[in-house]
């Protein structure tokens, strides 16, 4: 078995193939590859890599197709030191052309992702079935970049997250920590490759020798149940929108796997107080571990909700010792308990920069990388989101979250909804706030909600503006686009 | 009634009507996403003026499990 000490998560993996060569790594349909066929056809990918002469450190983009040579690619270009660019091929056309435009890319892997200008090859034209004999380079590092990872861009233009072999394997090792995850344990992946929440969950089951289903999405949930009941799944990962689906299509028929499931990861957005509880009278014994993270932080934090259960409303603590979190003002000084301020990450998964030189500035007060996040700190230590800094509506000189307002306005029964500033039309205040709605069950006008408001929030807080929407816009992750409603 | 619920999955999948043959099901195409799924029901509900059972949605996963329950609401 060949070697590649700069990727421990690679290490971890060819360790499975050596120890438990038949053990199932990877389950795509009928599909079963073991960790011995896995490693033996990312060697091969990797020779097919080297033998359209990429180098380390040059650049592919590769689709996240939910398909085993996915999985066969993206490590073969770990293995060799060249760096992923993993898109979503069904993104919007101008997204798919900055990223082109930014990382140029040498050759572009994916059934759909055709790019004018570009090398392009479809996963079926990669001969996975041949071993090519490949010459490993004996120079790379931990610490040289394994991915970079476009993030969002909610607040601006994708930005390029650099993130190193250290840094995912670090992830995948406080995940696995702090969830449990092992090496009996199948997971069932239906969440999107192309964001740090999917991608990671692959690393994290392939680091502890155990098997990941892979699954389209959720969209289809008789299939998705079928997968947890055909293949034992014991664990999965889903954003809270998910939840709000499987409740409105399926009700509680998820309860059946109660006893199977060792663990759900939840992450990405906000979860209501109300999902939390009912997750915790479904699955009394499985571990629900709700993460705090970002692309560039990946996993900073985590809540288990039954071992928490009186601090739900709390992001949790930092994710292993190796994770620090402080809550710093402006100029980078940390903040007593209890007083809001920037939540700033630093550990062994925090990248160490993005890819543009321009979108650094500013982004780390020394090693601690700031989320732009608002919240603070308890005396027991964990920490509590009240807002994103930039997002703050600023009334008058006084700040306020628009978390704090939506989660006022779903508390009286709307489905959905969204706060964001708008310049006071009096002139006076700056901003006034403006929410979206999206109505929900109860039959609710907006006189009754601003009413009920005053009893929930003072003055200054109660939007001044109201427009009933559809939807909320929302990343595939399930955050708000604030812009997006701005424009 | 075929034709038209057709015509409004293609309609709120933004896809050719072409497309949305009878075996297509949810998670098949990009569009038919989650997201995309309840659309499908909030605007079958609407322009039908019906309302899905709760017990079915679950088995609502294809155009034609969707025309099915549309006819069978359709002739209570």
């Amino acid at each position: 078995m060949f070697d590649a000490p700069h990727s421990p998560v690679l290490c971890d993996m060819i360790r499975h193939a050596v120890n438990s060569p038949d053990k199932i790594a990877l389950v795509e349909g009928t599909e079963r590859v073991s960790y011995k066929r896995l490693l033996a056809n990312v060697y091969s990918a990797a020779g097919y890599l080297q033998s359209l002469g990429l180098k380390p450190g040059n650049r592919i983009m590769l689709s996240a197709q939910k398909e085993v040579e996915f999985v066969y690619l993206y490590f073969a270009a770990h293995l060799l030191g060249i760096v992923n660019v993993v898109v979503d091929a069904a993104s919007p056309r101008d997204r798919l052309d900055y990223i082109m435009d930014i990382a140029k890319p040498l050759v572009v892997f994916g059934n759909n992702l055709a790019v004018d200008g570009c090398r392009c090859c479809s996963f079926g034209d990669i001969p996975f079935d041949k071993c090519d004999a490949v010459s490993l380079p004996s120079d790379l590092k931990a610490t040289d970049v394994a991915d970079v990872m476009f993030t969002t861009g909610t607040t601006g233009a994708p930005k390029g997250v650099c993130l190193s072999h250290a840094n995912i394997a670090g992830s995948a090792s406080n995940t696995n920590g702090f969830i449990g995850t092992c090496f009996d344990d199948v997971e069932a992946l239906a969440l999107p490759l192309s964001h740090s929440f999917g991608l990671g969950r692959m690393r994290c089951v392939l680091s502890v020798g155990a098997t990941l289903v892979l699954v389209g999405s959720f969209a289809n949930l008789k299939s998705f149940f079928n997968v947890l009941e055909t293949e034992h799944v014991t664990g999965f990962g889903m954003v809270p929108a998910v939840w709000q689906y499987i409740k409105r299509l399926s009700g509680r028929r998820i309860s059946k796997f109660a006893g199977q499931l060792r663990y759900i990861e939840i992450g990405s957005a906000a979860m209501p107080l109300e999902d939390k509880h009912l997750l915790m009278e479904i699955f009394p014994t499985t571990r629900l571990c709700m993460h705090y993270g970002l692309t560039e932080a990946s996993r900073a934090m985590f809540c288990e909700f039954h071992s928490d259960a009186d601090n739900l409303d709390s992001v949790g603590h930092p994710a292993s010792s190796l994770v620090d979190v402080r809550v710093l003002d402006d100029d980078g000084q940390p903040l007593a308990n209890g007083v809001d301020g920037e939540i700033c990450v630093r550990g062994n998964m925090v990248c160490s920069s993005y890819f543009l030189p321009q979108d650094n500035h500013d982004a780390f007060h020394g090693e601690w990388f700031r989320t732009g996040d608002w919240g603070h700190r308890d005396s027991n230590g964990r920490f509590y989101l009240t807002g994103r800094k930039k997002e703050l509506i600023n009334v008058g000189g006084e700040k306020v979250s628009p978390v704090t307002i939506e989660k006022a306005i779903l508390s009286l029964g709307v489905a959905d909804c969204a706060c964001v500033a708008v310049p006071d039309p009096q002139g006076v205040l700056g901003e006034v706030p403006k929410a979206y709605l999206v109505k929900g069950d109860v039959a609710l006008e907006i006189d009754d909600i601003k009413q009920r408001l005053s009893d929930l929030l003072p003055p200054h807080e109660i939007p001044v503006q109201w427009e009933w929407v559809d939807l909320i816009p929302r990343t595939s992750s399930g955050k708000i686009q604030r812009l997006k409603l701005k424009s | 009634m075929e034709s038209q619920v057709k015509e409004i999955i293609a309609r709120v999948l933004n896809v050719d009507i072409a497309v949305v043959t009878d075996d297509l099901s949810s998670g098949d195409i990009p569009e038919w996403d989650s997201v995309g799924n309840l659309a499908i029901i909030s605007t079958l509900e609407q322009e039908l003026d019906l309302e899905f059972p709760l017990e079915d949605l679950f088995d609502l996963t294809s155009v034609r499990s969707l025309i099915d329950e549309v006819n069978k609401l359709s002739d209570v």
